[in-house]
Protein backbone atom coordinates (compact mmCIF):
# COMPACT_ATOMS: atom_id res chain seq x y z
CA UNK A 1 0.00 0.00 0.00
CA UNK A 2 1.22 3.52 -0.79
CA UNK A 3 0.96 6.47 1.54
CA UNK A 4 -1.19 8.38 -0.96
CA UNK A 5 -3.89 5.72 -0.48
CA UNK A 6 -4.38 6.87 3.11
CA UNK A 7 -6.99 9.61 3.50
CA UNK A 8 -5.73 12.80 5.20
CA UNK A 9 -7.82 11.93 8.23
CA UNK A 10 -6.42 8.38 8.39
CA UNK A 11 -2.88 9.68 8.02
CA UNK A 12 -3.33 12.19 10.86
CA UNK A 13 -5.02 9.54 13.02
CA UNK A 14 -2.25 6.99 12.50
CA UNK A 15 0.51 9.56 13.01
CA UNK A 16 -1.03 10.66 16.28
CA UNK A 17 -1.58 7.06 17.38
CA UNK A 18 0.62 4.05 16.68
CA UNK A 19 2.53 5.88 13.95
CA UNK A 20 3.01 5.51 10.20
CA UNK A 21 5.41 2.85 8.95
CA UNK A 22 7.32 3.90 5.83
CA UNK A 23 10.01 2.34 3.69
CA UNK A 24 12.65 4.67 2.25
CA UNK A 25 15.34 2.83 0.31
CA UNK A 26 16.93 0.14 2.48
CA UNK A 27 15.46 1.57 5.70
CA UNK A 28 12.08 1.35 7.35
CA UNK A 29 10.87 3.89 9.83
CA UNK A 30 7.95 4.54 12.10
CA UNK A 31 6.93 8.17 12.44
CA UNK A 32 4.63 9.49 15.14
CA UNK A 33 3.42 13.09 15.41
CA UNK A 34 0.39 15.15 16.37
CA UNK A 35 1.66 18.15 14.38
CA UNK A 36 -0.45 19.01 11.28
CA UNK A 37 2.62 20.26 9.32
CA UNK A 38 4.22 16.83 9.63
CA UNK A 39 1.13 15.08 8.30
CA UNK A 40 0.88 17.66 5.51
CA UNK A 41 4.56 17.23 4.58
CA UNK A 42 4.32 13.44 4.47
CA UNK A 43 1.14 13.58 2.37
CA UNK A 44 2.71 16.09 -0.02
CA UNK A 45 6.08 14.42 -0.45
CA UNK A 46 5.89 10.72 0.43
CA UNK A 47 2.75 9.70 -1.49
CA UNK A 48 4.55 7.09 -3.61
CA UNK A 49 6.27 5.42 -0.67
CA UNK A 50 5.21 2.06 0.73
CA UNK A 51 3.37 2.04 4.06
CA UNK A 52 2.47 -0.92 6.25
CA UNK A 53 0.65 -1.58 9.47
CA UNK A 54 2.94 -0.04 12.07
CA UNK A 55 1.76 -2.49 14.75
CA UNK A 56 3.10 -5.46 12.79
CA UNK A 57 6.04 -4.27 10.67
CA UNK A 58 9.60 -4.01 12.00
CA UNK A 59 11.10 -0.52 11.77
CA UNK A 60 14.79 0.39 11.74
CA UNK A 61 14.13 3.86 13.15
CA UNK A 62 11.36 4.96 15.52
CA UNK A 63 11.02 8.74 15.40
CA UNK A 64 8.55 11.15 16.93
CA UNK A 65 7.96 14.86 16.44
CA UNK A 66 5.84 16.55 19.06
CA UNK A 67 5.83 19.75 21.11
CA UNK A 68 7.66 19.69 24.44
CA UNK A 69 5.10 19.40 27.26
CA UNK A 70 5.27 23.05 28.39
CA UNK A 71 5.70 24.80 25.04
CA UNK A 72 2.41 24.21 23.27
CA UNK A 73 1.11 27.75 23.41
CA UNK A 74 3.96 30.20 24.12
CA UNK A 75 6.40 30.26 21.18
CA UNK A 76 5.51 26.65 20.41
CA UNK A 77 8.37 24.29 19.69
CA UNK A 78 8.95 20.79 18.36
CA UNK A 79 11.21 18.00 19.61
CA UNK A 80 12.67 15.25 17.43
CA UNK A 81 12.78 12.00 19.35
CA UNK A 82 14.72 8.91 18.22
CA UNK A 83 14.00 5.65 20.05
CA UNK A 84 12.83 7.74 23.00
CA UNK A 85 15.93 9.97 23.16
CA UNK A 86 16.24 13.64 22.15
CA UNK A 87 19.41 14.06 20.05
CA UNK A 88 18.71 17.73 19.21
CA UNK A 89 17.50 20.88 20.91
CA UNK A 90 13.87 21.78 20.11
CA UNK A 91 13.11 24.00 17.10
CA UNK A 92 10.22 26.41 16.44
CA UNK A 93 7.06 24.47 15.64
CA UNK A 94 6.97 25.93 12.13
CA UNK A 95 10.14 23.95 11.37
CA UNK A 96 8.64 20.57 12.31
CA UNK A 97 8.73 19.16 8.78
CA UNK A 98 12.33 20.12 7.94
CA UNK A 99 13.29 18.80 11.37
CA UNK A 100 11.84 15.42 10.39
CA UNK A 101 14.00 15.37 7.23
CA UNK A 102 17.14 16.48 9.09
CA UNK A 103 16.46 13.97 11.83
CA UNK A 104 16.05 11.12 9.34
CA UNK A 105 19.37 12.07 7.72
CA UNK A 106 20.93 11.91 11.18
CA UNK A 107 19.39 8.48 11.85
CA UNK A 108 20.95 7.04 8.69
CA UNK A 109 24.32 8.78 8.95
CA UNK A 110 24.81 7.74 12.59
CA UNK A 111 23.60 4.16 12.39
CA UNK A 112 23.93 2.66 8.89
CA UNK A 113 27.45 1.30 9.27
CA UNK A 114 26.95 -1.49 6.77
CA UNK A 115 27.49 1.34 4.28
CA UNK A 116 30.25 3.89 3.91
CA UNK A 117 28.05 6.98 4.21
CA UNK A 118 29.29 10.14 2.51
CA UNK A 119 27.71 13.58 2.67
CA UNK A 120 26.96 13.91 -1.04
CA UNK A 121 24.09 13.77 -3.49
CA UNK A 122 23.84 10.89 -6.00
CA UNK A 123 22.04 10.77 -9.34
CA UNK A 124 22.08 8.10 -12.03
CA UNK A 125 21.58 7.83 -15.76
CA UNK A 126 22.22 4.96 -18.18
CA UNK A 127 23.32 2.74 -15.32
CA UNK A 128 26.09 4.95 -13.97
CA UNK A 129 25.86 7.20 -10.94
CA UNK A 130 27.36 10.63 -10.37
CA UNK A 131 28.30 11.42 -6.77
CA UNK A 132 28.08 15.15 -6.03
CA UNK A 133 29.93 16.11 -2.87
CA UNK A 134 30.23 19.78 -2.09
CA UNK A 135 30.23 22.24 0.79
CA UNK A 136 27.00 24.12 1.60
CA UNK A 137 26.26 26.95 -0.81
CA UNK A 138 27.89 25.25 -3.78
CA UNK A 139 24.63 24.66 -5.62
CA UNK A 140 24.64 20.89 -5.06
CA UNK A 141 20.96 20.55 -4.19
CA UNK A 142 19.88 22.91 -6.99
CA UNK A 143 21.87 20.90 -9.51
CA UNK A 144 20.53 17.64 -8.08
CA UNK A 145 16.95 18.90 -8.38
CA UNK A 146 17.58 20.13 -11.94
CA UNK A 147 19.05 16.77 -12.96
CA UNK A 148 16.27 14.64 -11.49
CA UNK A 149 13.67 16.89 -13.13
CA UNK A 150 15.47 16.23 -16.43
CA UNK A 151 15.53 12.45 -16.52
CA UNK A 152 18.29 11.54 -14.09
CA UNK A 153 17.30 9.13 -11.30
CA UNK A 154 17.50 10.45 -7.75
CA UNK A 155 19.40 8.17 -5.39
CA UNK A 156 19.78 10.83 -2.69
CA UNK A 157 20.27 14.55 -2.32
CA UNK A 158 22.27 14.24 0.93
CA UNK A 159 23.61 10.75 1.67
CA UNK A 160 25.71 8.53 -0.57
CA UNK A 161 25.34 4.95 0.66
CA UNK A 162 28.22 2.76 -0.57
CA UNK A 163 27.63 -0.95 -0.03
CA UNK A 164 30.76 -2.24 1.74
CA UNK A 165 30.48 -5.67 0.10
CA UNK A 166 29.65 -4.78 -3.49
CA UNK A 167 30.77 -1.15 -3.85
CA UNK A 168 27.38 -0.36 -5.39
CA UNK A 169 25.44 2.75 -4.44
CA UNK A 170 22.09 2.24 -2.74
CA UNK A 171 19.20 4.63 -3.22
CA UNK A 172 17.49 6.69 -0.56
CA UNK A 173 15.28 8.87 -2.78
CA UNK A 174 13.68 11.07 -0.15
CA UNK A 175 12.58 14.65 -0.87
CA UNK A 176 15.23 17.08 -2.17
CA UNK A 177 16.05 19.89 0.25
CA UNK A 178 16.02 23.35 -1.35
CA UNK A 179 17.27 26.46 0.38
CA UNK A 180 16.80 30.19 -0.15
CA UNK A 181 17.19 31.24 -3.81
CA UNK A 182 17.24 27.59 -4.95
CA UNK A 183 13.52 27.35 -4.24
CA UNK A 184 12.65 29.96 -6.89
CA UNK A 185 15.34 28.70 -9.27
CA UNK A 186 13.71 25.27 -9.31
CA UNK A 187 10.18 26.73 -9.52
CA UNK A 188 11.27 28.61 -12.65
CA UNK A 189 13.23 25.66 -14.03
CA UNK A 190 10.25 23.33 -13.77
CA UNK A 191 6.87 24.84 -12.85
CA UNK A 192 5.48 21.27 -12.61
CA UNK A 193 7.84 20.32 -9.80
CA UNK A 194 6.04 20.01 -6.48
CA UNK A 195 7.73 21.98 -3.71
CA UNK A 196 6.10 22.00 -0.28
CA UNK A 197 5.52 24.97 2.02
CA UNK A 198 8.57 27.05 2.89
CA UNK A 199 9.86 27.11 6.48
CA UNK A 200 11.50 30.47 7.15
CA UNK A 201 14.26 31.48 9.56
CA UNK A 202 15.72 28.01 10.00
CA UNK A 203 19.44 27.53 10.73
CA UNK A 204 19.83 27.12 6.94
CA UNK A 205 17.62 30.07 6.00
CA UNK A 206 14.36 29.44 4.14
CA UNK A 207 13.92 25.72 3.46
CA UNK A 208 11.46 23.70 1.38
CA UNK A 209 11.45 20.18 -0.01
CA UNK A 210 10.83 18.95 -3.54
CA UNK A 211 8.84 15.76 -4.06
CA UNK A 212 11.10 13.00 -5.46
CA UNK A 213 10.21 11.81 -8.98
CA UNK A 214 7.86 8.82 -9.00
CA UNK A 215 10.26 6.74 -11.10
CA UNK A 216 13.07 7.27 -8.57
CA UNK A 217 10.83 6.06 -5.75
CA UNK A 218 9.64 3.03 -7.73
CA UNK A 219 13.29 2.11 -8.41
CA UNK A 220 14.49 2.76 -4.86
CA UNK A 221 15.65 -0.83 -4.39
CA UNK A 222 17.81 -0.75 -7.52
CA UNK A 223 21.47 0.01 -6.75
CA UNK A 224 23.73 1.86 -9.19
CA UNK A 225 27.35 1.53 -10.24
CA UNK A 226 29.51 4.56 -9.45
CA UNK A 227 30.71 6.37 -12.56
CA UNK A 228 31.81 9.84 -11.52
CA UNK A 229 32.63 12.00 -8.52
CA UNK A 230 31.83 15.58 -9.52
CA UNK A 231 32.30 18.65 -7.32
CA UNK A 232 29.72 21.24 -8.43
CA UNK A 233 30.22 24.95 -7.83
CA UNK A 234 27.67 27.54 -8.83
CA UNK A 235 29.23 30.89 -9.77
CA UNK A 236 27.33 33.86 -11.16
CA UNK A 237 28.20 34.32 -14.84
CA UNK A 238 30.56 31.32 -14.98
CA UNK A 239 30.82 29.29 -18.17
CA UNK A 240 29.82 25.66 -17.78
CA UNK A 241 33.09 23.81 -17.33
CA UNK A 242 34.04 20.28 -16.36
CA UNK A 243 37.71 19.80 -15.45
CA UNK A 244 39.47 16.64 -14.24
CA UNK A 245 40.62 16.69 -10.62
CA UNK A 246 43.11 14.69 -8.57
CA UNK A 247 41.82 11.28 -7.52
CA UNK A 248 43.92 11.24 -4.35
CA UNK A 249 42.62 14.66 -3.30
CA UNK A 250 39.10 13.56 -4.12
CA UNK A 251 39.61 10.53 -1.88
CA UNK A 252 40.80 12.79 0.96
CA UNK A 253 37.75 15.06 0.59
CA UNK A 254 35.36 12.11 0.63
CA UNK A 255 37.09 10.61 3.67
CA UNK A 256 36.75 13.90 5.52
CA UNK A 257 33.10 14.23 4.49
CA UNK A 258 32.08 10.66 5.28
CA UNK A 259 30.00 10.26 8.41
CA UNK A 260 31.50 6.92 9.40
CA UNK A 261 34.91 6.68 7.66
CA UNK A 262 36.77 6.77 10.99
CA UNK A 263 34.35 4.30 12.53
CA UNK A 264 34.97 1.78 9.73
CA UNK A 265 38.78 1.98 9.96
CA UNK A 266 40.72 0.06 7.31
CA UNK A 267 37.52 -1.11 5.63
CA UNK A 268 36.44 2.50 5.11
CA UNK A 269 39.79 3.12 3.40
CA UNK A 270 39.34 0.03 1.22
CA UNK A 271 35.79 0.92 0.20
CA UNK A 272 36.67 4.56 -0.50
CA UNK A 273 39.76 3.64 -2.52
CA UNK A 274 37.78 1.11 -4.59
CA UNK A 275 35.16 3.79 -5.29
CA UNK A 276 37.74 6.31 -6.51
CA UNK A 277 39.46 3.61 -8.57
CA UNK A 278 36.36 3.04 -10.68
CA UNK A 279 35.21 6.64 -11.08
CA UNK A 280 36.24 9.70 -13.06
CA UNK A 281 36.72 12.75 -10.86
CA UNK A 282 35.87 16.29 -11.94
CA UNK A 283 35.37 19.85 -10.76
CA UNK A 284 32.28 21.41 -12.31
CA UNK A 285 31.47 25.11 -12.54
CA UNK A 286 28.18 26.44 -13.79
CA UNK A 287 25.84 29.41 -13.66
CA UNK A 288 22.92 28.24 -15.87
CA UNK A 289 21.04 25.16 -14.72
CA UNK A 290 19.94 24.21 -18.26
CA UNK A 291 23.53 24.21 -19.44
CA UNK A 292 24.63 22.23 -16.41
CA UNK A 293 22.04 19.53 -17.11
CA UNK A 294 23.13 19.41 -20.78
CA UNK A 295 26.76 18.94 -19.71
CA UNK A 296 25.78 16.04 -17.43
CA UNK A 297 23.70 14.51 -20.24
CA UNK A 298 26.71 14.66 -22.58
CA UNK A 299 28.80 12.94 -19.92
CA UNK A 300 26.23 10.15 -19.57
CA UNK A 301 25.89 9.74 -23.35
CA UNK A 302 29.66 9.65 -23.80
CA UNK A 303 29.98 6.79 -21.31
CA UNK A 304 27.57 4.54 -23.20
CA UNK A 305 28.83 5.33 -26.71
CA UNK B 1 47.71 -6.90 8.79
CA UNK B 2 50.40 -4.40 7.79
CA UNK B 3 50.32 -1.13 9.70
CA UNK B 4 50.07 0.95 6.52
CA UNK B 5 47.74 0.53 3.58
CA UNK B 6 48.81 2.52 0.54
CA UNK B 7 46.73 3.27 -2.52
CA UNK B 8 48.47 4.92 -5.45
CA UNK B 9 46.43 7.23 -7.64
CA UNK B 10 49.24 8.23 -9.99
CA UNK B 11 51.08 10.50 -9.54
CA UNK B 12 49.75 10.84 -5.96
CA UNK B 13 48.87 8.41 -3.21
CA UNK B 14 46.84 8.06 -0.01
CA UNK B 15 47.99 6.14 3.05
CA UNK B 16 45.89 4.67 5.84
CA UNK B 17 47.59 4.08 9.19
CA UNK B 18 45.79 1.20 10.87
CA UNK B 19 47.47 2.05 14.18
CA UNK B 20 46.23 5.63 14.43
CA UNK B 21 43.27 5.52 12.03
CA UNK B 22 44.71 8.55 10.25
CA UNK B 23 44.69 8.96 6.47
CA UNK B 24 47.48 10.86 4.73
CA UNK B 25 47.90 12.39 1.28
CA UNK B 26 51.22 11.94 -0.52
CA UNK B 27 52.06 14.58 -3.15
CA UNK B 28 53.77 13.45 -6.38
CA UNK B 29 57.28 14.43 -5.22
CA UNK B 30 56.83 12.51 -1.95
CA UNK B 31 55.54 9.45 -3.83
CA UNK B 32 58.67 9.36 -6.01
CA UNK B 33 60.89 9.72 -2.94
CA UNK B 34 58.99 7.05 -1.02
CA UNK B 35 59.28 4.55 -3.87
CA UNK B 36 62.97 5.29 -4.31
CA UNK B 37 63.65 4.64 -0.63
CA UNK B 38 61.64 1.42 -0.74
CA UNK B 39 63.64 0.23 -3.76
CA UNK B 40 67.01 1.32 -2.31
CA UNK B 41 67.09 0.99 1.48
CA UNK B 42 70.17 2.30 3.28
CA UNK B 43 71.00 5.22 0.97
CA UNK B 44 72.95 8.17 2.35
CA UNK B 45 71.46 11.65 2.07
CA UNK B 46 73.81 12.58 -0.80
CA UNK B 47 72.99 9.38 -2.67
CA UNK B 48 69.31 10.12 -2.16
CA UNK B 49 69.56 13.67 -3.52
CA UNK B 50 71.52 12.45 -6.56
CA UNK B 51 69.21 9.53 -7.33
CA UNK B 52 66.06 11.60 -6.86
CA UNK B 53 67.38 14.45 -9.00
CA UNK B 54 68.26 11.95 -11.71
CA UNK B 55 64.77 10.35 -11.62
CA UNK B 56 63.08 13.75 -11.86
CA UNK B 57 65.59 15.21 -14.36
CA UNK B 58 66.35 18.07 -11.96
CA UNK B 59 69.55 19.73 -10.78
CA UNK B 60 70.60 19.52 -7.10
CA UNK B 61 69.94 23.01 -5.80
CA UNK B 62 69.39 24.26 -2.23
CA UNK B 63 65.65 24.43 -2.98
CA UNK B 64 65.74 20.83 -4.19
CA UNK B 65 67.52 19.50 -1.10
CA UNK B 66 65.18 21.53 1.13
CA UNK B 67 62.12 20.07 -0.62
CA UNK B 68 63.58 16.58 -0.30
CA UNK B 69 64.28 17.07 3.40
CA UNK B 70 60.72 18.29 3.95
CA UNK B 71 59.29 15.29 2.10
CA UNK B 72 61.49 12.97 4.19
CA UNK B 73 60.27 14.68 7.34
CA UNK B 74 56.66 14.21 6.30
CA UNK B 75 57.26 10.49 5.62
CA UNK B 76 58.90 10.18 9.06
CA UNK B 77 56.02 12.06 10.70
CA UNK B 78 53.50 9.72 9.11
CA UNK B 79 55.59 6.76 10.23
CA UNK B 80 56.40 5.44 6.78
CA UNK B 81 60.12 6.04 7.47
CA UNK B 82 61.64 4.89 10.71
CA UNK B 83 65.20 6.14 10.15
CA UNK B 84 66.49 8.85 12.54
Amino acid sequence: MKLLQLSPADLRHQLAGTGVWLRTGPFSLRVRSRIPHVAEGLADLYGQFEVRNSRQAFADFHVELNPPPLRRWFRPQVNFSFDGTLPFKPLPLDQAYPMLEWGLNWCVSMHAHHYLVIHAAVVEKNGLAAILPAPPGSGKSTLTAGLVLSGWRLLSDELTLIDRKTGLLHALPRPVSLKNQSIDVIRQFSPEAFINRVSHDTAKGSVAHMRPPRDSVLRQHEPARPGWVIFPKWEAGADTMLTPRSKAQTFMFLAQNAFNYSHLGADGFRVGAALIDQTHCYDFRYSELNEAVAAFDRLAEHRIS
Amino acid sequence: MARFQIKFFEPEAVVFDTASGDTHFLAPFTVVLFRMIQDNPGMTADEMYASLASRLSLGISPEFTHQTDEALASLRQIGLLETP
